[in-house]
């Protein structure tokens, strides 16, 4: 469903030209549960925006469902992340101001041509399935840290989405709630067939996907290190 | 064409950010002040100018109607623009024989010529600063003068230059107690003692109402040794006399003046000249009002700026979730306009409140133009000031913003 080929994505740092993704060819299908294993600086975080539409690639091309996306206006790129794709982040990036509700809400504001679901009772159904209904007036910095990161994959799916991108989804949890995470992910993939993409520098995290990506130097690598 | 907003859109715009608001109560209004300054002191000056003009208006429709002003100075016609300003000051002093050749015009009913001065007035141990006229028995007539007690002089006592006055309803107060009380008393001023034998009704003009009333020929001594007056009132007996009697009293008065000398200029021309000085009054005004507005406005630039900054976080969210540059945009720009509209119906109560109180002393008004104008500008500011920090929001990219901390 996603295949990028030859992608590079390269930053300016002053004169210095830095390649923090470079000629990466790699393809997701659909219901995949995948992991993309790096250390920190292998440039696998700018690959999951790139995947995930937030970043537009200097060289190479894109394609989503057989479409290049590469040359989309910001409004169409816009558009597909708000109805293909979840993001869930290592530091939650919940909006602090809202409450758990609005939090899950935020993405069905930015729909332009309505909504084939009730909003208000698909985020009933998330919360309640993530336990954290009782929780849903509550400020973000009110709740535990497991709690805020279910609310961010509840945020991820309200849209229904095909593909989640959780980057360090566990880094700033301990072992037991980061669990707790990677099981909802994991159902996720197994029940409602969405397509999971894991990014990660943890080999533990990456093992429980059925398929790894290796990266170093922003190459795709054959093992971890 | 897309359409550029729709009103759910714009709904949803407005409930995010007063519920932002909400949660920001202190710095709302804070950042609100600066415009509800601005807006209040512009509708008060407005309201006031408003108001000196009816105050002026008032004060010259008491003024007899066909009613035309020999004045020295040159620039008090109207058609002068710039030059007001000599006819306050300098020119000629008219005399005896230029108020025998203007009463031979045809058509003048009423020639009046008017000796102004302003002195201390004492009575009966009280004392007032009051106008001083010199005026003949034809004064009364054609203001139209109403009498309270006693009776006004007459040709017999200007010829006989008779120590009589006439007193204004409210210098009869301020010198007796009661002023039926007046008529028959002894005022003194210029140490001269004159006897009061009329008061009249006040008419609302401060300067009648204060004024002691002599016969012209009686100020011919020691208060007005040239035996020059001010001006010279003519009254015309109808409407349609007006522009032949002005033409025929600027002939008869450059046989021995120059044109600049003298002006020769009619009640309602007079007023206009006054509206005139008062537009670019108010203007000024405004314009001096409209400084704080602008100052409000930066001041809303500059916390959209810091809000920018503030929530790059939450850009990189929104924008992560879907949001488009415009929808960013949007958001950011709706704040910036609430705050500066929100501002401007504050600023827009309070001078209302003002003027209402100000009412009291001072025909002062607020007009629905006004209030439109003001709001206008108002949510003009906020779209204005708010488009360079909302850009730059929209303009943030998303990865940097959403890894900003």
């Amino acid at each position: 469903m996603i295949s990028l080929s030859h992608v590079s994505k390269s930053y300016f740092l002053g004169e210095e030209e830095v390649k923090a993704v470079s000629d990466i060819s790699i393809e997701i299908k659909q219901k995949e549960y995948l992991s993309i294993l790096g250390t920190s600086g292998s440039g696998k975080s700018t690959l999951m925006y790139l995947i995930g539409l937030l970043e537009t690639p200097t060289t190479g091309k894109i394609t989503l469902d057989g479409k290049d996306v590469s040359k989309l206006s910001d409004d169409t790129l816009s558009s597909l992340r708000n109805r293909y794709i979840g993001f869930v982040f290592q530091s939650f990036n919940l909006i602090n101001k809202f409450t758990v509700m609005e939090n899950v809400l935020l993405p069905t504001r930015y729909v332009k041509k309505g909504l084939d679901f009730n909003p208000v009772s698909r985020t009933e159904d998330l919360l309640k399935r993530f336990g954290i209904w009782e929780r849903r007036n509550f400020f973000p910095n009110k709740i535990s840290g497991g709690q805020q990161q279910r609310v961010a994959i509840a945020r991820a799916l309200i849209m229904k989405p095909e593909i989640i991108l959780a980057d360090e989804p566990t880094g700033n949890l301990d072992t037991k709630t980061g669990d707790e995470i990677l099981d909802i992910l994991e159902d996720l993939n197994k029940d409602f067939g969405v397509t999971v993409i894991l990014v990660t520098h943890e080999k533990v995290v990456a093992d429980r996907t059925k398929r790894k990506i290796y990266i170093k130097d922003g190459a795709l690598a054959k093992k971890y290190l | 064409m897309k359409q550029f907003l729709t009103k759910t859109q714009v709904d949803d715009l407005t409930k995010a950010a007063v519920v932002d608001f909400r949660r920001n109560k202190v710095r709302t209004v804070l950042t609100s002040l600066g415009i509800m300054i601005g807006v209040m002191s512009v509708v008060m000056l407005i309201a006031l100018g408003l108001g000196l003009k009816n105050y002026l208006k008032q004060q010259f429709e008491n003024l007899g109607a066909n009613l035309i002003l020999v004045l020295p100075g040159s620039g008090f016609s109207g058609s002068g623009g710039g030059s007001f300003g000599a006819g306050l000051v300098g020119g000629v002093s008219f005399d005896e024989r230029d108020t025998n050749n203007l009463a031979r015009i045809p058509n003048v009913k009423y020639t009046v010529p008017v000796y102004f001065s302003n002195t201390t007035v004492e009575a009966d141990g009280e004392e007032m600063f009051a106008y001083i006229m010199g005026v003949n028995e034809e004064m009364f007539s054609l203001m139209n003068s109403e009498i309270l007690e006693g009776e006004v002089f007459g040709k017999s006592e200007v010829a006989a230059r008779a120590k009589v006055a006439v007193l204004g309803g409210r210098a009869a107060e301020n010198l007796f107690d009661q002023p039926e009380d007046a008529v028959g008393k002894t005022i003194r001023f210029e140490n001269q003692r004159f006897k009061v034998i009329g008061v009249l009704e006040k008419t609302g003009d401060r300067e009648q109402d204060n004024s002691v009333t002599i016969p012209y020929k009686t100020t011919f001594g020691s208060i007005n040794p040239d035996k020059t007056f001010w001006s010279i009132y003519l009254g015309v007996e109808a409407d349609r006399d007006i522009e032949e009697v002005k033409a025929k009293a600027e002939e008869v008065l450059l046989k021995r003046y120059n044109e600049d000398d003298f002006s020769v200029t009619e009640q309602s021309e007079l007023l206009s000249t006054f509206n005139q000085i008062f537009n670019i009054v108010n203007g000024v005004l405004v314009a001096i009002g409209s400084i704080s507005l602008l100052v409000g406005g930066i001041g809303i630039m500059n916390i959209m700026y810091a809000s920018v900054t503030e929530r790059t976080k939450e850009v990189g969210i929104r924008r992560a979730v879907g949001a488009t540059r415009k929808d960013i945009l949007m958001q950011f720009l709706t704040e910036s306009v609430l705050l500066s509209v929100f501002g401007g119906v504050l600023g827009l109560v309070l001078a209302t409140i003002i003027v209402l109180i100000v009412r009291f002393f001072f025909p002062a008004a607020i007009n629905f133009l006004a209030i439109v104008i003001t709001l206008a500008i108002s949510s003009g500011i906020g779209i204005f000031f708010g488009v360079f920090p909302a850009r730059r929001a929209a303009k943030l990219p998303p990865i940097e913003a959403i890894r900003y901390e």
